[in-house]
């Protein structure tokens, strides 16, 4: 507790901002706030509430923006966090000393049956009518005196997107905070608050009497289910004895409240809003015919997402290569800068490529973000779901999982957070923990890799590659609907959802919202995601580290490493010389030329031992990481990558990929002997240049030769390889992801079961292919 | 004449007469607007189907559609 004179000196206000969805209460928000914002998480549930700060007349207010919600009748603990903040009944929180309703001045009809709800907070409520300039354009006018007469509460008009009425609205909220004096609610029909208070007295029960309403009123509602925790049977009965008494005198629940309510809400529209005879056919409706079409409507919806995919590969792109540009230099910096040894290793291998591997994403999560706030703030998002519903609740979601599940496409990070825009907690759950199975584009230097080696063989068919490139695609595209449908049936299993969504009129989203929310994505991922991200990283590249000691004793193996390299360095010259002549002697002479000189003896034996020195540090590298700790671990675990046609090498390289999938490929490399593999080489090779080209045909090559030598890969090699592009389509190898889970979900047994079960599925899956593909070779 | 919601065409006027199912649905349509007595116009049929009620688009799916009890009124 702060001292009081503290206080006394800085009387701090604290008001919460309470609307329907689309009443344009962000935009509210962010006209009074301005800058001064933060996100407040809750624990225990996934809402986050943002935050700000202004001054009014002098008086600080902490104003909290409340999501969105039609009523106060809450269905899960997410939507009564809301309920109770307004109640102060949380700690996080002061109850608010003044709560602010904002409403659409074109729906006031519905808008403010909420507002009639707030009224029984016992909190002051000031009203603050939004959007006056649509109400003005449709030809509605409105009499604020006497709706704050009717109402009993202040009334504001306010045009939140340009700042008109911010000022009065803000003396409105310090008068109300003054004045104290709490509305009197809308009331009920007698009989209700008799049985409202036989059911207290039966119970002895000391719930607010707002939050007594809602357990009479909401059947299976939130309070009811908390309540019966409580007080166990005798409210079960008790309640049930009220609500049947109110159903005997013609007041049944819960048509009773929106009975009250609307018929409150209607005396008080009537009187203070005059609307035109006729009623014009607005802009909203116009494109709506076109928009909300089946064909027509798919048609624009099929390519503002091929715009934005497009987009999002294309912008992003350049700016993730200037990002892993910058960490490239970087690292080599620390490298020049500092004396070998662990903490190098660390800094450069784990920490330098672990931020790496976290900030490549941020420029697809910000582009994604973009996207989808300019989406969702014209109102088109509203018009794709209704488009995409269809399909989407064969595999038991609703058309809001549609743009979550696309992005995942690209990455599944952007892809989970997109999710936000969901507000059932099951489906968005559901659209969770399937997103990662689409097949994302860190999977792609994974599958170019194998396909390379061992499915595109010269001479055989021209179409296999790019059929196999296809099939690997469509198992995510087929598997993800599946595992939702199964989720939506056992686990997240529940009342059927009840899909009732209201299509917003358009509007023109503001530019500075949309930089908002794609900063804030941004940071979100950064600070939270981000760290859980470099701390997996750090832990793998320490597995392969330790232990660095050499069974010989002496140099550690990073030691010798770099010793080897100073002298196949001191030798390239000499290498490169005697090379060439040895290409050169075997070339056939032109006719009539005299024969082109042959390696002398020395010289060929020379050769042979340059070649073993300039080989030496991959073959080392390959030997220390063979020994570290995953790579003896991976060789323990043999026995359980045997079933699925894979060696030890393999589960290593795999178990190593858990950070991010396309690890595989280089740590591939350092199994293989061939030394760091640049990822960029399979997945574009157009920008690798022609050391990195080589080095990946050298491992595609060191594969393949390595896999002859073994019985059951030599014979097997397709099926093996397509039983590790299996795993890798289907396992949820990404630290990202699971860090992004875990964020959004707020909880760690989401990500910990989204791992396992694709792991499973990842597993029986590559098991099924090796030993079907075993059966077809053989 | 009393039909579910669902069976209504395109362009389409009628008046809510009763809601049906879980509590829960129909308390969340009542709060949307669609309780006993309300007025609206169909404005996509199918599912989901696309309503105007008092210039506010709903959109809800035909098997929850067909809880709702309407009566066809003139434009």
């Amino acid at each position: 507790m702060p001292p009081l004179a503290n206080t006394m000196q800085n009387p701090t206000l604290t008001v919460a901002l309470v609307g329907n969805p689309n009443a344009g209460k962000s935009t509210l928000f962010n006209a009074l706030s301005g800058l001064r914002q933060r996100v407040g998480n809750y624990p225990g549930v996934t809402v986050e509430m943002k935050k700000g700060r202004f001054t009014a007349d002098g008086v600080e207010v902490d104003l909290i923006d409340l999501p969105g919600t039609y009523s106060l009748a809450a269905r899960s603990p997410d939507e009564m966090v809301a309920v109770d903040l307004l109640l102060g009944r949380r700690a996080e929180e002061p109850k608010p000393a003044v709560v602010v309703s904002v409403v659409d001045a074109t729906n006031l009809d519905r808008h403010l049956y909420l507002t009639s709800q707030l009224l029984d907070l016992g909190a002051p409520v000031v009203v603050a009518v939004n959007m006056i300039d649509a109400a003005n354009a449709q030809g509605l006018t409105l009499d604020y005196a006497r709706l704050a007469e009717k109402l009993g509460v202040p009334v504001v008009p306010v045009q939140a997107n340009n700042g008109t009425g911010i000022d009065a609205l803000t003396k409105a909220i310090r008068a109300a905070a003054e004045g104290g004096a709490a509305p009197r609610g809308v009331a009920f029909p007698p009989a209700f608050d008799e049985a409202a208070n036989e059911l207290r007295a039966a119970l002895g029960s000391d719930l607010p009497p707002v939050l007594l309403r809602r357990l009479l009123i909401d059947v299976g509602g939130y309070v009811e289910q908390w309540q019966t925790e409580v007080h166990g049977p005798k409210l079960t009965d008790a309640l049930a004895a009220a609500r049947a008494k109110l159903a005997a005198a013609g007041h049944a629940v819960p048509g009773v409240e929106a009975r009250a309510r609307f018929a409150w809400v209607r005396g008080a529209v009537a009187v203070a809003v005059a609307r035109p005879a006729v009623k014009p056919v607005t802009w909203t409706d116009r494109i709506d015919a076109v928009l909300t079409h089946r064909f027509w409507g798919t048609l624009v919806f099929l390519v503002v997402m091929f715009l934005m995919f497009q987009s999002i590969f294309l912008w992003a792109k350049p700016l993730m290569e200037e990002i892993s540009g910058a960490l490239d230099w970087c690292g080599k910096k620390v490298e020049g800068a500092m004396d070998g040894g662990p903490l190098r290793a660390l800094l450069v291998d784990g920490v330098i490529k672990g931020v790496g591997g976290v900030q490549v994403f941020l420029p697809q999560i910000m582009i994604l973000f973009g996207f989808v706030a300019v989406l969702e703030d014209c109102g088109y998002m509203a018009r794709a779901a209704f488009l995409m519903d269809r399909v989407m609740s064969k595999c038991g979601l609703s058309g809001k999982s549609f743009i979550p599940m696309l992005s995942s496409v690209a990455c599944a990070i952007p892809g989970v957070m997109a999710t936000r825009v969901i507000e059932n907690r099951r489906d968005r759950l559901a659209t969770i923990l399937v997103a990662p199975l689409m097949s994302c584009s860190a999977r792609l230097p994974v599958y170019v890799l194998l396909i390379g080696a061992f499915v595109a063989k010269p001479g055989g068919s021209a179409w296999l590659p790019g059929l196999v490139l296809f099939g690997m695609y469509m198992i995510g595209f087929t598997v993800a609907p599946l595992v939702a449908l199964v989720l939506k049936k056992t686990l997240l299993r529940g009342a059927p959802p009840v899909f009732v969504m209201e299509l917003p009129a358009y509007r023109r989203p503001k530019a500075s919202a949309v930089a908002r929310r794609m900063i804030g994505a941004g940071w979100a991922f950064t600070l939270r995601a981000g760290t859980i991200i470099l701390a997996a990283m750090v832990l793998v590249w320490a597995l392969l580290y330790f232990p660095a000691s050499h069974p010989d004793g002496g140099d550690t193996y990073p030691q010798r490493i770099e010793k080897a390299e100073d002298a196949a360095k001191e030798k390239e010259d000499r290498l490169k010389e005697l090379k060439e002549k040895d290409e050169k002697s075997k070339e056939k002479p032109e006719d009539g030329a005299p024969p082109p000189p042959q390696l002398t003896e020395d010289e060929a034996k020379e050769l042979e031992a340059l070649e073993g020195v300039a080989g030496l540090p991959d073959m080392l590298n390959g030997e220390w990481k063979r020994q570290s700790a995953l790579g003896r671990a991976g060789l323990a675990m043999e026995p359980v990558f045997r079933p699925l046609g894979w060696d030890w090498k393999i589960g290593v390289a795999a178990m190593a990929s858990f950070p991010a999938r396309e690890v595989i490929v280089g740590t591939f490399g350092l199994l293989y002997d061939v030394g760091e593999v640049d990822t960029k080489a399979f997945s574009d090779p157009k920008k690798a240049d022609a050391e990195a080209k080589a080095k990946a045909a050298g491992l595609t090559k060191a594969v393949q030769d390595d896999w002859k030598k073994d019985p059951i890969r030599g014979k097997y090699g397709a099926p093996v390889a397509l039983s590790i592009m299996v795993f890798f389509a289907l396992c949820c190898q990404c630290a990202a992801t699971l860090a992004v889970i875990k964020r959004e979900t707020q909880s760690w047994a989401w990500p910990a079961f989204t791992f396992a079960y694709m792991t499973a599925l990842a597993y029986v899956g590559a098991l099924a292919t090796f030993q079907i593909g075993k059966l077809i070779v053989g | 004449m009393l039909m579910p919601l669902d069976m209504l065409r395109a362009g389409e006027w009628a008046e809510v007469e009763e809601v049906h199912g879980l509590p829960a649905w129909v308390g969340r349509l009542a709060e949307l607007g669609i309780r006993p007595g309300c007025r609206f116009q169909v404005v996509r049929p199918g599912s989901p189907c696309l309503l105007n009620v008092s210039g506010c688009k709903l959109c809800l799916r035909g098997e929850d559609g067909a809880q709702i009890l309407v009566r066809p009124v003139p434009a």
